[in-house]
């Protein structure tokens, strides 16, 4: 105990001295590494809270959140934050390495011009499975069906968990229905509603934290999750030796693509070192780590090179021209199309 | 001194403190159950700053109240069957939690009003002690114990399989959650049980021996009913906390475990469906006022026939 | 005295089992070897490195002791004043007040703070925690001393005031050493409160000002890695609630039944 008051009383010396950088981050994107080599080259503590799903970001920051220099939404959730006046311009003279990215990334429909954003990976939602189980069990996981037709579900009840994320949980159903991710058609949005609630009680649990473990460990066998997230639970596998591997793959029904970009709030308090930690990231290097230590698509054209052949091979990771036809960014919604979807998610989240 | 001037200055500083940090902050919270959600969060601004004068400027007035100011909130409550269900399965949970503290509290209760008095401060000691510990580690423990690893776990599923049961798993389940509660809130029952037991008369069970009651008749006719006000103080200590909790659903329970708690924080933290938020807690608070109301009558009238 | 049954003192053997397992798990597994939870593999201190290493948890230890100080020193001179005022006068608002925030679960006093802080435009950090806090504690703090007074020999007063003692002389002189205990009871129940609140900061917290309850539920929901350091820090959290308890029963036993 006093061991640990006097730790205590040190660092509150300590903490007053230090400069802090506040990212506030998808959970499980960003590799220790890189933030250690950036703390030490800012000679600054990078402090991260993490969030599993945009809704989650958007409702905090909605709440009252200050105090954080740095968000990584995905596209859609780019204009809500603008809209809200908390977003501040990138002041570009300060990232010169946004040159880098692909321009295949820059100047979407979310951001034009990127006067606020600067891409930092992207994923792709789809599902991943134990490899042994699924080939035991003989379920075709290239289908949503795996996450969502009771029939397939009967085998393998309570061993699934979907993402905790509205968004991300509707466009599967959609798709699975054969809709548009992006469809905002009320009747559509209710059969997608019906799916999901048909498929609830096969499912262990909404998760957008946990998952990578759950499969690495065992208890899950499928889960709806993204692409990095699985790639991290296949190496966790191996490293652990496991008698299984976590396979992953596109859905032919179509996933989403979520093109992740670093913003600074507006009342960041600290500006400067949030422009030097968007430089650090998109320096080819650095960027091509993040890829290689947690396997996130990469939009950062000087990266290419770094980054290790095996995982530009994974179609899942980074999508061949054939596939990117299937995958489509989910779109800002406003409004009442957000509110009703916000019933329906409530109403599915509540249901039996 | 001038007693209404002491009066003041000593009530005053809680009061001001309290009416600032919880009198307003409910009044603000049942007023924004009648308006609509902003577009992203929150509530519908009632004063906007102008962007040209950069003046702040009042929207509301009597006019166009109707803009503003809306019963759809509560009706979206009444309307959908699942609200009230979910009402409902929450008030199911507590109940169970409460009935299974009663169940489990009465020999704690009883053994400690029958100890000798230096036992029975230990006793009462040990009762109290693990609910000194954070709430979240004594919840975080039953994650440790249920989870599918753990030697309580497998046990359970070998002996199941000797069945031809097919394993289950506890962990992120409905019986997980009822376990949490009744951990977290035992001691609740147990010291208002222990405090109306120890007042019990022995004369009059002897009395019931006499006249030939068995140990069942002497605790169901004597103990029991005189035990009620104590039942019911335990009740209302058990039953209103464990109706608006969140935590130990999120933790513990799976995808059909929700609580009231849950929808609550859902839409604070989650659907940014602030109105919506406050029409729900509106109708938490009036539950738990009905069932602390309940408890209150039924524990006088029971001693009122004491 | 009637024996108590052999049954009795089975069942209750068992709920006091029911009511330890638990804890002693946790207990035992801060010295486990291993990082899954679920199998004894062997002794080791390794977690309570790591924790004294941790800078995120040590943060908010930090963090949360610096509430509960504050909580702790402004709750019990307003929840003594509370008390007092409660004892000596009939009012309608303040007792009111003061038991509805411990009537009422916990989400509803979050949850309408939350929209109060973030309506006056609040940045949410350790001073909404604390405001909070403080606005929960008071009730505690009122009560046991409310309790201390009623057991009061109110004589003394008068017949120091016969005596020719001021009010104020007769508060310093009699009163106030006589329901001490009370208030040290109370004081040291609103530290323990604040530190140990969960739902209420869970509402009122914002950026960097993760308490230890926070950053232990964070951890316990995202079951990442690192576990074996919660089963560490909340072994210490219990040594240190503990601790307070003994001197609570030391300085006013009466205090702990109080609370409840």
């Amino acid at each position: 105990m006093k061991k640990l008051l006097l730790a205590l009383s040190l660092l509150a010396g300590m903490a007053q001295a230090e400069d802090v950088l506040h990212v506030y981050n998808w959970n499980n994107y960003i590799a220790p590494e890189t933030v250690k080599r950036f703390e030490k080259e800012c000679k600054c503590r990078v402090v991260q809270d993490y969030y599993g799903a945009m809704e989650e970001m958007l409702a905090k920051l909605a709440a009252g959140a200050k105090g954080y220099d740095i968000v990584v939404p995905t596209g859609f959730a780019i204009p809500p934050l603008v809209k809200q006046n908390l977003t501040q311009p990138l002041d570009k003279a300060k990232v010169p390495n946004l040159k880098n990215v692909n321009a295949a990334f820059l100047n979407t429909e979310f951001d034009k011009g990127n006067i606020y954003s600067a891409p930092y990976s992207f994923t792709t939602t789809l599902v991943g499975y134990n490899d042994k189980k699924i080939k035991e069990l003989g379920i075709d996981a290239t289908s949503w069906a795996v996450i969502f037709d009771p029939k397939v579900l009967a085998k393998i009840k309570g061993k699934v968990t979907v993402l905790d994320d509205s968004r991300e949980l509707f466009a599967a159903a959609l798709m699975y229905n054969g809709y548009s991710a992006n469809s905002t058609n009320p009747a559509e949005w209710k059969k997608a509603a019906e799916t999901i609630k048909a498929a609830k009680p096969y499912w262990a649990a909404f998760n957008t934290q946990s998952y990578i473990k759950e499969l690495t460990v065992g208890n899950i066998w499928v889960a709806h999750g993204y692409s990095n997230d699985m790639f991290q639970a296949n190496q966790d596998t191996k490293a652990a030796k496991r008698p299984f591997g976590i396979g992953y793959g596109l859905q032919k029904q179509g996933n989403t693509l979520s093109l992740d970009s670093m913003v600074v709030l507006k009342n960041a308090p600290r500006p400067d070192l949030a422009h030097r930690f968007i430089n650090f990231m998109l320096d080819g290097k650095n960027s091509s780590e993040l890829t290689n230590m947690i396997g996130s698509g990469n939009p950062n054209a000087a990266a290419a090179q770094f980054v290790q052949p095996e995982i530009k091979k994974i179609s899942a990771v980074f999508p061949d021209a054939n596939s990117m036809k299937g995958l489509q960014q989910l779109k800002d919604l406003q409004g009442k199309q957000l509110r009703d979807l916000n019933r329906l998610w409530t109403e599915v989240k509540t249901a039996k | 001194m001038n007693n209404r001037l002491a009066k003041w200055l000593i009530s005053g500083p809680p009061l001001l403190y309290l009416l600032l940090f919880f009198a307003i902050p409910s009044a603000i919270m049942a007023f924004a159950a009648f308006r609509f959600p902003g577009d992203y969060g929150g509530l519908l601004p009632l004063v906007e700053v102008n962007p040209e004068t950069g003046a702040r400027e009042v929207l509301i007035n009597f006019g166009n109240y109707a803009d503003f100011l809306t019963w759809e909130n509560f009706q979206r409550f009444f309307e959908e069957p699942i609200y009230i269900e979910l009402f409902l399965k929450s008030f199911w949970y507590a109940g169970i939690t409460t009935g299974v503290c009663i169940v489990l509290a009465y020999p704690l209760a009883w053994l400690i009003a029958r100890s000798s008095k230096k036992t029975r401060d230990l006793l009462v000691l040990m009762v109290i002690l693990p609910f000194w510990s954070n709430f979240l580690i004594r919840v975080y423990a039953w994650m440790i114990i249920l989870g599918p690893q753990s030697y309580f776990s497998q046990v359970l599923n070998r002996v199941l399989a000797v069945f031809g049961i097919e394993p289950v798993s506890l962990l992120f389940s409905q019986f997980a959650v009822i376990i949490g509660l009744v951990y977290v809130h035992l001691p609740f029952m147990v010291l208002p049980l222990y405090a109306n037991l120890e007042k019990h008369d022995m004369a009059l069970l002897d009395a019931a021996q006499d006249l030939g009651a068995n140990a069942w008749q002497r605790f169901w006719k004597v103990t029991w009913p005189l035990s009620l006000p104590g039942v019911w103080a335990g009740t209302a200590l058990v039953f209103i906390p464990a109706l608006g909790m969140f935590a130990i659903p999120d933790l513990l329970g799976g995808t059909n475990s929700m609580m009231i708690g849950n929808l609550i924080k859902q839409q604070f933290l989650d659907s940014r469906d602030w109105p919506f938020g406050s029409v729900l807690s509106i109708m938490l608070t009036l539950s738990v006022l009905l069932m602390a109301a309940i408890a209150a009558w039924a524990g006088s009238r029971g001693k009122a026939k004491k | 005295m009637k024996k108590v049954s052999n049954w009795v003192w089975a069942c209750a053997a068992l709920v006091y089992a029911f009511l330890y397992l638990p804890l002693i798990i946790v207990v035992l597994f801060s010295f486990n070897d291993s990082n899954l939870n679920a199998e004894w593999v062997g002794f080791t201190f390794k977690w309570y490195e790591m924790l004294l290493q941790d800078e995120v948890m040590i943060e908010a230890a930090m963090h949360t002791l610096i509430i509960g100080f504050i909580t702790c020193i402004v709750a019990t001179v307003l929840g003594t004043l509370a008390g007092f005022a409660m004892y000596k006068w009939r009012l309608r608002l303040l007792p009111a007040l003061v038991l509805t925030p411990i009537a009422i679960p916990e989400i509803l006093m979050g949850v309408a703070l939350l929209i109060f802080f973030v309506m006056l435009n609040m940045t949410l950090g350790l001073v909404s925690i604390t405001l909070s806090h403080i606005a929960f504690c008071i009730g505690f703090v009122a009560i046991v001393v409310r309790s201390r007074l009623q057991g009061m020999d109110e004589s003394l007063v008068e017949a120091a005031r016969d005596l020719g003692a001021s009010p104020i002389t007769a508060f310093r002189a009699i009163t106030l050493p006589l329901i001490m205990p009370g208030i040290i009871a109370g004081a040291l129940m609103a530290f323990t409160l604040s530190i140990d609140d969960f739902v209420i900061s869970f509402f009122t917290a914002g950026v960097g000002s993760n308490t230890l309850p926070l950053e232990i539920y964070s951890r316990v929901k995202v079951p990442m890695k690192l576990n074996p350091e919660v089963n560490a820090v909340s072994t210490l959290l219990m040594l240190l609630t503990l601790s307070l308890i003994l001197v609570v029963s030391k300085v006013a036993p009466s205090a702990l039944r109080a609370g409840d």
